[in-house]
């Protein structure tokens, strides 16, 4: 078995322990879980307050589905996915076409002083490129290159083919490449040749 | 821009991910708390609510006693199994069955004969 199964096995373990009762295994899953889905729903809505709205939602929702919950079916991770990404698009809608500059900026961990400003500043010129993407791009693009997340699995977290995956973080990946090049020197690649 | 530069852009994205506010996660392990399933009972507790509780248990115990009455003295109109069990031969009169056997639901005043 690949250690990521063990682990995915292991979170749903962790829940059948919390529907027996064990207060501890949800302190546990909670851990694991609740920082990855965050970071997911903060590089998708850009905005950390509905980021978090959206992340204690989904979990409410794995505490509520624990008793009826079985382990064949679905992982417990790409089930939470599933569910951020579904919260997160109606979000999107709802909210329709928001200026960048109403979108707050994401809260980055800060090193050291001018180090620090430049990091700042290539995780902002980041999230911009990735808010002008569709939707569905961002929510590819974000699963895919900063999840981590394989083609099968995303295909199974969007509900989509494997197909549709690749061409959505291909087109995703071209328009951010777009998207950022006039800001190279911005973001502290000004020595790079021109790609 | 080239797609080495962008993938250097996301695995920094990625080795720095947004800090999970303590605010979020005490948040979380609350709902976990308020939403987490009763814990099933272990023991003898768990099997008197298993068995229904205390209309349960008594409904047991008085079938119970009505099952053991009926076969100590069952009435007339029923086979004594337990005495065919055990082999036990009674020999009922029409005159004398009644009295053992009927509870005394066939006495009425004046047809006993003295």
């Amino acid at each position: 078995m690949q250690t990521a199964e063990i682990e995915k096995d292991a979170e749903a373990l962790l829940l059948a322990r919390y529907a027996a009762g064990d207060a501890a295994a949800a302190r546990v899953l909670a851990a694991q879980v609740t920082p990855r889905i965050f970071a997911h729903a903060c590089r998708v809505l850009g905005d950390q307050a509905e980021a978090e709205d959206v992340t204690q939602d989904a979990l409410v929702r794995l505490w509520r589905i624990a008793p009826a919950w079985r382990s064949g079916e679905a992982k417990v991770s790409t089930w939470l996915y599933r569910v951020v990404a579904n919260l997160c698009t109606d979000r999107l809608r709802r909210r329709g076409s928001v200026g960048l500059e109403d979108v707050a900026e994401p809260a980055d961990p800060a090193p050291s002083a001018e180090q620090a400003m430049q990091q700042a500043a290539r995780f902002d010129a980041l999230q911009a490129a990735l808010n002008r993407l569709p939707d569905r791009q961002r929510q590819a693009v974000v699963l895919r290159h900063i999840d981590g997340l394989t083609n099968p699995q995303i295909a199974e977290v969007l509900e989509i083919g494997i197909e549709a995956v690749e061409s959505l973080t291909a087109r995703g990946k071209r328009a951010l490449t777009a998207a950022l090049n006039g800001q190279r020197e911005a973001l502290g690649f000004e020595n790079e040749e021109t790609g | 821009m080239n797609g080495d530069t962008l993938d250097s852009l996301f695995a920094e994205a990625r080795a720095h991910p947004p800090a999970l506010p303590d605010a979020l996660m005490a948040r979380v392990l609350e709902d976990a708390q308020r939403l987490q399933p009763a814990v099933p009972r272990s023991g003898w507790i768990g099997w008197l609510r298993a068995l229904g509780g205390g209309p349960g248990i008594g409904g047991l115990v008085m079938a119970t006693c009505v099952g053991f009455w009926l076969g100590v003295a069952p009435p007339a109109v029923m086979p004594d199994l337990a005495g065919e069990l055990l082999n036990i031969q009674t020999e009922t009169s029409p005159e004398t069955g009644g009295d053992l056997t009927a509870f005394g639901w066939d006495i009425e005043e004046g047809s006993v004969d003295g």
